[in-house]
Parts: C-alpha cells; structure tokens; sequence
C-alpha cells in the first residue's frame, strides 16, 4: 500500500534558522525512510503564486492564475509529470479526467539542491 | 545636436524592439531592463561628447547587450545565474562593429511571454505595457488606479512566475496557439477598454490609448494572416477615431450618435477600413471582426449621413452567438429600438436582465434612461438615471447624465 502524505504549511516563512532547521529534519526524515525502504518519492513545491490552475466546467476549460483555492472538491489524486515548459504541463492538465466540475492545480516542483 | 533629443527619438521609434531583443537574448526582463536604461544613459554621455553614431538604435543595443553580459557574469560569480559567456572586453572598435549587427524583432515572442494565459489578466496588461512600452511603474499605477507598490509587486511576481513556473521564450506551439493568442487580444482588449472608459482621458489615458493602439497595430504587422488580429486592431482604430468627438465644451460625453462626425479621424477610419478587408479575405470570421464590424457600420455615417441600424443589429446578433456577454445585449437592445421602437429595445433590455441581473450595471442602467426617456416613460428614466450616477461612472459621462437628469426634472 503507498500512502501520500501532504504537507500544509506556512509557506512564506522567513526566518533562516527555522528554515535550516526544518530543511536538515526533511534530510534526516528522507535518510530514515530510504533506510525502512518506505521512501517512494518526495518533492519540494515552488510557492503557490507560480500555480496555474485548470478549472473544467461542465465540459469548458479555463485557465486561473493562481492556486486552487475552492473548499468543494478534495484533493483526489496527483500525477508528477515531466514537461519541458509550463505549456507543455498544462497541455496534461487539461487531459485529466474528473466529473463535470473540478480542477487541476499545475505545480511546478522545486528541485532541492 | 542634441544628444537627449536624439535619444528621445531613437527610445521611441526602435525602443520596444531593443527592449524586447535584451529580454529575449537574456530570458531575463530585469537584467533587459536594467541594461537598457544603462545604454540610454551612457548613450547621454558618450553622444554629446563625441556625436551622436551613425545608428543610434544599433549602438543602444550594442552596449545594452554588453552591459546584460556583464551584469549577467557578475550574478553568476555569485551563483545566481547561468548565461552565455560574456563578449570579449568593451573596446572602441568593437562596438562599431557590433553597431552593424542587427536588432533581432524579437516583440512577438516577448508579446506572447507578457500575455501568456497563465498570468492573471491585470498582471498581463501590466508587464506588457512595463517591458513592451517601458511604461513606468508610477503611470500604470496611476491609469490603475492603484500604488505603485501594489503595481510594482504585480509585476514582480508575473515576473516570478514566469521563471518559476518556466514560461518559454517562444512563439507557442501550434496546440497551444488559439489559446495563447486569444490570451494577447483579451490583454490589449481589456487595456484599450481601460483607456477607452473616460472619454475625458486625461494625459495618462490617452498615453494608454496611444500605446495600445501602436500595440495593436505592431501585432497586426506580425501576424499578417491571422484575422482575429486584424480584427482587434481595427476595432480599436475605429474608437479611437472618435476620441476628438466624444467631448462637449462643457467636459461632458457626447454619445456615439449624437457625436459630429466631423470630427473623427479620417486617417484611422481609412486605416482601419483596410485592415478590415484584409481580415475578411481570411474567410474566417470571430468576434473581435464582428465587434469591427459594428464599429465600421457605425464609421460609415461619416460618408453616408445615416447609420445602418438594421446592419448594427445583425451584426449583434452574430456576435451574441459567438461570445455572448451582458454588453453585447444591451447595445444590442439600444440598435434594435432602432429598428423596431423603443418599446422592441426596452423589452430586450428587460431579456437581458432576467438571463443575468444587471440592475447594478452602469452599462444597462444608462441604456434603460435613454430608451425610457425617448419612450416618454420621465419617472422611470430618472430612476435609471440616479442609479446610473450612483454606479461611479467616470467624469464625462457622469456629466452627460447629471445633464440628462436636469433636462427630465425641467
């Protein structure tokens, strides 16, 4: 069984020793998992104001700078998805299935290192 | 000569296009800005000494180039960037040489990167008229009535995105090219309609109009077959043809059909006249060349005294199929009381408002006092009225309709 763990957080924390302090816990959490061979995969996101998302109404799609932000709908699923520009992953996007109304939030993941 | 004066001219006949060249050699709109500014006032210094070149655009470019070299090799000594290696060191005779080298017409490819779909549309509007026309920071604030910290963080953070994000450099691909151009319309749509707003247009207004009609018309130049394009730029010729009419003395809008067609512009009539043949010879029709066409229908009573209301309203008709929109009722709603009687207009202005309520709409409000009033309905026009100038309008037509109130009440 995978499980997904999401993490929520303060993302305009500034302050350089929390920053260093939680940076060095992912490193010793990373290292741990590797070792109970439980590591699967893991990413760091950019910000939330470099999102786009696609939100499909009834059949149309449209194109929302900025986060998904609505409290309907619940995160149901992700893939991670190499592109070579933010078109080309938006292009993905928009071929994700879902119901008549729903949305995809397009991230880009921020390579640690 | 002067070196200023000569410099004024260059920046505005070549500087979008050394602007957009720095930006898209650099992928970098900072850097692009930074060295551009930097050439401009070396170009001060080094011109009034030793003469102005023999190529003022391509000696901007030359040392704005080298200067986004140095300035790019400096940040990645300390480990900001990566960019090509630099040239060899400035000499005299190289930048004559390099002055030969032509500017690259990079201004499509930085149209489409300011305007992708991506960005929010005021942030858009922002970094086009901010890379594209080196607006300042302080006048977009000011046409946007908003601050300049407020405007300068919208377009740093567009600015961010882009490179977070990774939003390339290029010309999209063709899936993606409807999208990506009907994303460029909608920005300088919505940016001429800024301008358009206050018929009073104060020096930043019509500086904003000025730019955008120049916008569209660059578009026009580069994309030659694309009729949408085409379409737009002549819709915003064609308003803008009668900016010199849409004042009175007084300071107070003059509407369309009231206004003396003698004054409009008959060189941006003439332009635009042309610009839409060669959009119809595209055979494929949209709405921005329906909204052209409405306004050339409008431009015709300049030759023929009268206005084809019948031609106006099929023209709406079309266009509420091909994007239907609450503006697009009304105005139709006013060109069929036209055609059929105020009574005909007044009931598909009351359509319109049961499809989606629009009592709180400027636009909805002033069309309902003007049919009413020719209707001979006084109260309910007043009503309208009061309501219209409760809805902020801008300054000239708040005066045309406190003016219109007066009338009703004498």
């Amino acid at each position: 069984m995978q499980y997904l763990l999401l993490i929520y957080s303060d993302e305009n924390l500034s302050d350089p020793a929390t920053l260093q302090e939680v940076t060095a816990a992912h490193m010793r959490l990373g290292a741990e998992l590797q070792e109970a061979g439980a590591m699967v995969g893991g990413n760091r996101l950019r910000k939330s104001d470099s999102a786009t998302t696609v939100r499909n109404v009834g059949g149309a799609q449209s194109l929302h700078d900025g986060p998904y932000a609505e409290t309907r709908e619940q995160l149901g699923g992700y893939y991670l998805v190499e592109a070579p520009d933010l078109d080309a992953a938006i292009a993905w996007a928009k071929k994700i299935p879902g119901g008549p109304n729903y949305a995809v939030e397009v991230r880009p993941i921020w390579p640690i290192g | 000569m002067d070196a200023e004066r000569i410099l004024g001219a260059c920046v505005r006949d070549a500087g979008d296009r050394i602007r957009a060249a720095l930006a898209i050699r650099f992928r970098d709109f900072d850097l692009a800005e930074e060295a551009f500014a930097f050439a401009c006032l070396r170009a001060v210094e080094t011109w009034s000494r030793n003469g102005p070149p023999r190529d003022p655009a391509a000696w901007l470019y030359a040392v704005g180039r080298r200067r986004a070299f140095d300035l790019g090799r400096r940040a990645k000594v300390r480990g900001a960037a990566v960019l090509e290696p630099p040239d060899p060191a400035p000499d005299p005779e190289s930048l004559l040489i390099a002055a030969f080298e032509p500017i690259p017409d990079e201004r499509l490819r930085l149209i489409f990167v300011c305007c992708h779909p991506a960005l929010a549309p005021e942030a858009r509007i922002a970094l086009t008229l901010r890379t594209l026309c080196g607006l300042s920071i302080e006048r977009l604030a000011r046409v946007w009535l908003t601050s300049e910290t407020a405007m300068l963080q919208r377009i740093t953070r567009a600015k961010r995105k882009i490179r977070d994000a990774r939003i390339r450099f290029e010309i999209p691909e063709p899936g993606a090219w409807g999208e990506r151009l009907e994303a460029v319309l909608a920005t300088l749509e919505i940016a001429y309609a800024q301008a358009y707003e206050d018929a009073a247009g104060a020096c930043d207004a019509a500086d904003l109009a000025h730019e955008t009609l120049r916008l569209s018309g660059l578009l026009a130049a580069l994309l030659p077959k694309e009729p949408e394009v085409l379409g737009l730029a002549t819709l915003i010729r064609l308003a803008e043809s009668r900016r010199p009419a849409r004042l009175d003395p007084s300071g107070a809008m003059i509407p369309l059909s009231e206004q003396d067609v003698r004054l409009w512009d008959p060189e941006l009539i003439n332009e635009a006249a042309q610009l839409l043949q060669r959009a119809a010879q595209e055979g494929r029709s949209g709405p921005y060349q329906l909204m052209a066409a409405i306004h050339a229908t409008h431009a015709a009573r300049r030759e023929t005294g009268v206005t084809a209301w019948r031609c106006v309203v099929t023209l709406y008709d079309f266009l509420l199929v091909a994007r239907p929109s609450p503006l697009t009722e009304v105005n139709r709603a006013v060109a069929l009381a036209e055609v059929m009687g105020v009574d005909a207009g007044l009931d598909a202005l009351r359509a319109a408002d049961r499809i989606q309520p629009l009592c709180d709409w400027l636009p909805y409000q002033a069309a309902r006092a003007s049919l009413c009033a020719r209707a001979g309905r006084s109260a309910e026009a007043a009503l309208a009225l009061r309501a219209a100038l409760a809805l902020g309008p801008a300054p000239a037509e708040r005066r045309f309709l406190a003016r219109r109130l007066e009338e009703l009440s004498a």
